[in-house]
């Protein structure tokens, strides 16, 4: 039983930062249709932002800030730097290509992850940074919680699903309750009708843009506060994020919630009880399973075709 | 139609020239059977990862065979060296040293081989280095299979400054047996070589002694274990994590007190680094003491630390620098036997068996053992992380 | 060039609302009267053609007579002769290692470029032929089957491979085909990589792979990898022309077969295809299959040549690598992949090299600005003025300390003397510079293409003496990453200045 909820917190931390990734993804593929494959470099562009303010404000043993403030700084000027990131990226790399071959954005989407997380390694080297957060308060990030039964459920934990859940709520209000989100909608069902309607497209996919980056932004640094994170990283990150966008359905954004937990889920549930050198090929066969007799995932629409 | 004439012309052009360059510096130094000259520029050159995941113990090593060929080869060597290297990132597979090592052997000025650092890049690297009768001297190629047992993986062209998986994997399981009395060991490797090996090493040890084992395996790039932690028994004695990332170690051992497991951690040479892992109570195995207390080495590491302001020493650099002084001496030597040239690549070879290193960066006195290029009665000491964070030698 | 290609031309689909990429193409041949009944682009195909005059389209014109198997019969020869001139182990490895990529490129174009699938796992396809060559010829199971039965049979192996992976886009389309691939190289990888327990069985040899693979031997002829000097045996490179030869040809022969039409018109307009009756799903398993078996037969050369087979040999970087390559030389034209392969292989092993790889790129510079501006008053005021700003600078930096100009190492290469009373090389960098100087640069880049006129002119001064700045000082420290973080930056700048790479065809879709 133990076991049971201690994986089950395992699953909720890791999915509740694979929903904020597959966000990103979903809000991009839903109104433009393309697979931001550089996605996940920007997360990890984020972390390594993160990563930077912490150093420049004493690194964890010695902060100029309390705590709370401390988390906040760090995670904003992730978020900030990411969305300028974000927007830079669909202003340069996709936006030329926005009526090309679909196949043309891709492998320009491709080309940008490349080059990020290159970049980084041309700059920072390749090894991995830890942001150390067990020295912050000694440990009270750690150490202080609560307990379910055996099971202590500490306060970083606490603190990352909070606000993971915290951004998806502001998110799923911006996009349900506001103009621009209308705006949104509108563009993803149709874009030239929408464009037609007076929507400026433009504006809503860098909306769309800046949206989703900055929730990989706070993904990375919730991510490097219980892990360390390297240039790399981008890739992995990108496909877990990715696959959970897929699960609940590419374009949808309670699917993207939805599909991060899962995953989260699924990958702590295989390891835990069935195997541990085994659970990355398990996920993946699920996921293929899944690709063939539910492609649309579990919240999207199927794929009708208009002639 | 024209533009793309002039596209094609222009890149034609392109690579004509760049064919050219590199053709250049091909056939002008592959006179197959010239000599070299000793009072010419001579090269050692280094396989090992600098880029990619890996790319930190390539960087480490760089720097301090950078070093060495700075601090020795004019000084005390008298020769007119030069330091080049051979970038093989891990995720471009162990194969990817043949295709350095083969550009090397093309070039003649290359006397020495320092690496490759890895055991897959020696497998892969090592018979054509030894049909050119390049000696190769790897500072962290640890597989016992390289120099031991029925079928070597490695010929006899290899040495090793560090003593390989055989010494490491028992020490650290007769150390959890003997002292601290474990009956219980988890086991967790990284799906990579250099991890597979030491735990399979371990492991072995530890069934043959009656402990218990239970075996986790993760991908080398995950870096949030907690389901793993999860699987670690409540009453498992200790944790035996060999990592090449020293970060990971702390990342485990923090997960751990996150879930309250009170097992110990145990740590292999890829994990000691006194800035990186230092949760207190753990332990680390390395191939040497703590080299800091040595005054010869503090010096050199002093040394280092001035060209390296911003680098913190980690356990890859230092045997680096000992294979870079085994090399430049052996290149020595022949140089002395060929009367100030190198007729052959296998003169340099046939001195490195010979060499003795004392005092060596490591400690005492280094040379080959006569059986295997392995060094002589090398032992893996092991520490014991303190509450300040600073490691203890403890056996 | 054209002989080789010519035919690729027919591939387009006819034109319909002017693309921003493809404005002047479609300005110039914009249609007088639209004839009912005929394909407007192939009817004026040959009226295209003709206005192509001067020299260069007589030469074009001349060269179009000679078949494309003449073309190719000279390359390979030429490819043949590459050991006559450098006597290097190491040049004759690169030369068989663009083949090696030549071979691979050749096989994605089918898919990418014939199919117009979007395929992330064409590198298992590779992998899965170097491990059935690693298996089926080693000691592992001590099975030695003979090479001359093992390279098809590892081609066949591929092509099923390739069409139970493709099985799935019966219900998949683009991006979700692109999904379903990407996943199967992680399975593809994770299974090779923990293939040492397999409910306790040994496979694959998990991360160690698998050593002491069987060389070639063709009837009792056995080909050495290493020559007795330890140098590459250059035999491979004959075998692995030989090969190339063989998978070109039988590649052009299938494309200009019914298949390969079925398989433009598929890829130009997937629904119009399956409305016409053709078996689209049929269609997409066989470039599937074609590719994969392609990148397996490619797969078994490659592992008989290193010896060994490791699952860290198929990472994600080499998929990307032979993506740039078939992207730049241009999709749908096999001299184009090629060419492509070529270019980027080169470029490759040049920036191995900080002295060739400094020497290239102020040579692509300079030709880049030559190309841009042609001889002009623009072009002699950009050089002269980045010279000129250069020379001040550096003179500056050398007056306030020394230090800051005495970075260049004195051997790194030819042009090294020349860029250190140029460039400012500091001995060493504060750990702020490259990071800033690095992304300034790149936002100056950015900022290049939002700019026109005089002002392009004025902003391209600062930009290029900050890229040789960033070039000496960062990128030149690190080539391992500066190779990919070119291969990454040459994509996103070929598809949008020009998608259709140097030789393929522009492609218009149909909205």
């Amino acid at each position: 039983m133990d076991t049971f909820v201690q994986l089950t917190l395992n699953g909720l931390t890791l999915g509740s930062v694979y929903a904020l990734i597959a966000l990103g993804y979903s809000l991009v593929y839903g109104i433009l249709k393309l697979l931001n494959f550089a996605h996940g470099d920007v997360f990890m562009v984020g972390s390594f932002i993160g990563f930077g303010v912490l150093q420049l404000l004493g690194g964890a043993t010695d902060p100029v800030l309390p705590l709370w403030p401390l988390l906040i700084v760090i995670t904003v000027s992730a978020m900030a730097g990411c969305a300028v990131l974000g927007v830079v990226i669909e202003r340069f790399a996709y936006r030329p290509l926005r009526d090309a071959p679909r196949i043309a954005p891709l492998i320009s989407a491709l080309g940008v992850s490349f080059f990020l997380a290159y970049s980084m390694q041309v700059l920072f080297g390749a090894e991995q940074r830890d942001y150390d957060a067990f020295s912050l308060d000694n440990g009270k990030l750690f150490l202080s919680g609560f307990d379910i039964g055996n099971v202590r459920v500490p306060l970083l934990r606490i603190v990352i699903i909070v606000a993971a859940f915290l951004l998806m709520i502001v998110l799923w209000l911006l996009v349900t309750r506001t103009r621009t989100g209308k705006a949104m909608k509108a563009t993803s069902y149709d874009r030239e009708a929408a464009a037609m309607m007076g929507i400026d497209i433009d504006r809503v996919i860098v909306v769309a843009f800046v949206l989703g980056s900055a929730l990989a932004g706070a993904a990375g640094v919730l991510f490097a506060l219980r892990a360390p994170t390297f240039p790399a990283i981008g890739f992995l990150a990108g496909l877990k994020g990715f696959t959970a966008a897929v699960i609940g359905g590419i374009g949808s954004v309670p699917g993207a919630m939805a599909g991060g937990l899962i995953l989260g889920f699924a990958e702590a549930y295989t390891q835990g009880y069935i195997s541990t050198k085994w659970s990355d090929l398990l996920v993946f066969v699920i996921l293929i399973g899944f690709m063939i007799f539910r492609p649309q995932g579990l919240f999207g629409r199927p794929d009708i075709k208009k002639v | 139609m024209k533009r793309r004439l002039a596209v094609l012309a222009a890149l034609s052009t392109l690579v004509v020239a760049a064919l050219a360059s590199t053709a250049g510096t091909g056939t002008a130094a592959t006179d197959a059977s010239q000599a070299v000259s000793c009072s010419k520029r001579l090269k050692v050159a280094m396989i090992t990862p600098v880029t990619g995941g890996g790319g930190f113990i390539g960087q480490e090593q760089v720097t301090w065979a950078k070093f060495a060929v700075k601090n020795l080869a004019k000084k005390t060597y008298g020769l007119n060296v030069q330091l080049v290297v051979g970038d093989t990132p891990v995720e471009k597979g162990p194969g990817e040293a043949l295709v350095v090592a083969q550009k090397f052997i093309a070039d003649q000025s290359v006397v020495a081989i320092i690496g490759p650092a890895t055991s897959g890049g020696v497998a892969s690297a090592s018979q054509a280095l030894a049909a050119a009768g390049l000696a190769h001297i790897s500072p962290s190629a640890t597989r016992t299979s390289l120099t031991k047992g029925s079928k070597l993986e490695a010929t006899k062209f290899f040495f090793r400054v560090v003593p390989g998986d055989y010494i490491q994997g028992p020490t650290d399981a007769n150390y959890m047996v003997d002292k601290l009395k474990a009956d219980k060991v988890v086991l967790v490797d990284f799906q990579e070589p250099y991890s597979v090996g030491l735990a399979d090493a371990a492991e072995a040890v530890l069934k043959r002694k009656g402990v218990s084992t239970t075996r986790l395996s993760t991908s080398v790039n995950t870096t949030d274990f907690s389901s793993l932690v999860t699987r670690v028994p409540s009453d498992a004695d200790v944790v035996f994590f060999p990592t090449q990332q020293p970060a990971d170690a702390q990342t485990f051992g923090t997960q751990m007190r996150e879930q309250g497991k009170r097992a110990v951690m145990f740590g292999g040479d890829g994990a000691n680094s006194p800035s990186a892992f230092k949760i207190p109570g753990s332990y680390v195995s390395n191939f040497a003491p703590d080299i800091s207390g040595i005054p010869t080495s503090r010096a050199l590491i002093a040394g280092w630390q001035k060209d390296n302001p911003s680098l913190k020493l980690g356990s890859f650099g230092p045997p680096s620098y000992l294979a870079v002084q085994v090399a430049l001496n052996a290149i020595k030597r022949a140089c002395t036997a060929g009367k100030g040239q190198i007729k052959d690549r296998k003169d340099v070879f046939r001195n490195v068996k010979r060499i003795r290193v004392n005092p060596s960066i490591l400690g005492g006195t280094f040379r080959f053992s006569t059986k295997s290029n392995d060094p002589l009665n090398a032992k893996f000491y092991i520490f014991q992380i303190q509450s300040d964070g600073s490691y203890k030698l403890v056996s | 060039m054209s002989g080789f290609d010519h035919d690729d031309r027919h591939q387009q689909g006819s034109p319909s609302e002017p693309q921003p990429g493809a404005r002047k193409a479609s300005e110039a041949e914009a249609p007088t009267s639209p004839a009912v009944g005929r394909d407007e682009w192939v009817a004026r195909h040959g009226e295209r053609r003709a206005r192509r005059g001067g020299v260069l389209g007589t030469l074009e014109e001349r060269l179009a007579v000679v078949p494309w198997w003449v073309w190719l019969t000279l390359f390979v020869a030429a490819a043949c002769t590459v050991p006559l001139f450098s006597e290097s182990g190491y040049v004759r490895r690169v030369a068989f290692d663009t083949v090696v990529f030549m071979l691979l490129a050749l096989g994605l174009n089918v898919v990418v470029g014939w199919g117009g699938l979007l395929d992330l796992g064409y590198v298992a396809f590779f992998g899965i032929g170097a491990y059935a060559y690693a298996l089926l010829a080693s000691d592992k199971y001590d099975i030695h089957v003979p090479t001359i039965a093992l390279i098809p049979l590892v081609a066949l192996i591929g092509g099923i491979a390739g069409w139970l992976v493709g099985l799935p886009s019966r219900r998949l389309t683009g991006d979700y085909l692109a999904i379903v691939t990407l996943f199967f190289f992680q399975v593809f990888l994770t299974a090779t990589n923990n293939g040492d327990d397999v409910f306790g069985r040994n496979l694959t040899n998990g991360p160690n792979g698998i050593l002491d693979v069987d060389v070639f031997s063709f009837f009792g002829w056995s080909l050495p990898r290493v020559t007795s000097t330890g140098q590459f045996s250059v035999r491979y490179l004959y075998v692995a022309l030989a090969i190339f030869g063989l998978v070109y040809v039988a590649l052009r022969l299938l494309n200009d077969s019914r298949t390969g039409r079925a398989w433009r018109s598929l890829r130009e307009d997937a629904l119009a295809a399956e409305v016409m009756g053709m078996p689209v799903n049929t269609l997409k398993l066989m470039a599937f299959a074609f590719g994969a078996s392609v990148a397996a037969l490619t797969g078994s050369v490659a592992a008989a040549l290193n010896g060994s087979v490791f699952p860290q040999n198929f990472e994600f970087p080499l998929l990307i690598t032979v993506y740039t390559m078939v992207i730049l030389g241009g999709a749908g034209s096999q001299v184009g992949v090629v060419l492509g392969a070529i270019i980027v292989s080169v470029l490759l092993e040049v920036l191995r090299e900080p002295g060739d790889a400094r020497g290239l790129f102020y040579l692509v510079i300079l030709l880049a600005l030559v190309g841009v501006f042609r001889p002009s008053l623009r072009l002699a005021i950009v050089l002269g003025g980045t010279a000129v700003l250069g020379f001040v600078a550096h003179l500056v930096a050398g007056r306030v300390d020394d230090a800051w100009t005495a970075g260049v190492a004195e051997d790194s290469g030819r042009i090294a003397g020349w860029v250190s009373d140029w460039v400012i090389v500091p001995t060493q960098l504060a750990g702020w510079v490259p990071a800033v100087s690095y992304v300034t640069l790149i936002a100056l880049a950015l900022g290049l293409t939002l700019v026109e006129g005089w002002r392009r002119v004025a902003l391209l001064i600062p930009t290029l003496y900050l890229a040789a700045f960033v070039w000496e000082n960062v990128l030149l420290d690190a080539p391992e990453s500066t190779r990919y973080v070119v291969l990454g930056g040459l994509l996103v700048a070929m598809m949008i200045a020009r998608p259709q790479g140097l030789l393929g065809e522009k492609r218009v879709e149909i909205v």
